[in-house]
């Protein structure tokens, strides 16, 4: 009868892991990577909805008596927001701050009240004046386009099921209303 | 009394292990942030040369669209420059001289578009990449320009920011 062999365990060794070929694939991505990246992230403002948000905004556009919001910037008087609802016109001003800047903060909780009174509006016009620069016209399509505050919902009704859903969304459809006058 | 001169003892052939665990860190935390920050749209947006984005809280990748840039100097298209812009406002060379909306040399090229690209301009999309700066009355030339040619779908080019 053999002798059983007995695997020897030293439970104090110590084994060094070899690295280098690890490293030598960092070296090789690590500079491909550097040269692909882009670091200025750019994204796009553009109107892809969520298709319960789309459908509620081909109703509201269906209905010409429905209620229509209209937003005005001025380099002067600021952010003059015009709710035409049943032939009658409700005007609010959001002025200049003391850094003659629009007061956006003043702005964004103006679009919250207006969306918690008319939950059915979701598509907006906005008509720049002329000397209005790019950035201030970006940044108040970027306060009406979407509640910051997360807990902030509204509802919406899903026209297929019938069923009540909410969404952060305020007034995601911004149509540049002064495009074509010439 | 002669000193006995001081000597180094050097072994020939004597090796020795360069510990790499943490330059391997340092590769492995750098590679993860490039991962991270590698784009991974369908569409790459080159930055243009004198453009300054604006911000924009906007969560949606760039599409595929006729590349239009405006600059404190130029109007281009696909890097060809089609007019030029003196004080914030499209030279009067460039306009026609019946409507003062309308960049004829920008409707010629996107006209071109339409039988060179058929696929791409049947989206009617423009990705506009607009310096930050520019008046509301030069951007709005280019949007009723880019209608008139059959590209009403514009998508504003924005930097990501709060």
């Amino acid at each position: 009868m053999g002798k059983r062999f007995k695997l020897h365990i030293d439970r104090n060794a110590e084994f060094e892991l070899d690295l280098a070929p690890l490293l030598a694939v960092m070296v090789k991505l690590v500079p491909v990577l550097l040269v692909s990246s882009a670091f200025v992230q750019m994204m796009i403002i553009e109107t892809e909805l969520p298709q319960v948000v789309q459908d509620a905004v081909k109703k509201q556009e269906a209905d010409p008596n429905a209620a229509s919001i209209s937003v005005a910037v001025t380099k002067s008087d600021g952010v003059k927001i015009t709710l035409t609802e049943k032939g009658q016109a409700h005007v609010e001003v959001v002025g200049l701050g003391q850094d003659k800047q629009i007061d956006y903060p003043t702005l964004h909780a103006k679009f919250v009240a207006l969306k918690k009174s008319h939950p059915a509006i979701f598509k907006i016009d906005i008509q720049p004046d002329g000397d209005v620069a790019y950035k201030d016209v970006v940044r108040v399509m970027d306060e009406a386009r979407k509640a910051r505050e997360k807990d902030l919902r509204f509802p919406v009704k899903d026209e297929k099921s019938g069923k009540e859903t909410t969404t952060d969304y305020m007034f995601p459809e911004i149509v540049f209303g002064n495009t074509m006058d010439g | 009394m002669t000193r006995k001169r001081f000597s180094v003892p050097i072994k020939k052939n004597q090796s020795f292990g360069l510990n790499i665990t943490s330059m391997t860190d340092m590769f492995t935390i750098l590679l993860v942030f490039l991962l991270q920050s590698f784009a991974a749209g369908e569409v790459q947006i080159d930055p243009v040369d004198g453009v300054r984005l604006p911000q924009s809280s906007t969560e949606k990748n760039p599409v595929d669209g006729a590349k239009l840039s405006v600059s404190a100097k130029e109007i281009r298209f696909d890097q060809k420059v089609v007019a030029l812009i003196k004080d914030n406002q499209v030279d009067t060379a460039a306009l026609d001289a019946h409507d003062n909306q309308f960049i004829k040399p920008l409707f010629e090229e996107l006209k071109k578009l339409n039988t060179d690209n058929e696929k791409l301009a049947k989206t009617g999309k423009v990705l506009l990449q607009a310096d930050e700066n520019i008046p509301y009355a030069t951007l709005r030339k280019i949007m009723y320009t880019a209608s008139m040619a059959g590209f009403p779908n514009l998508k504003l080019v924005t930097t990501v920011g709060n």
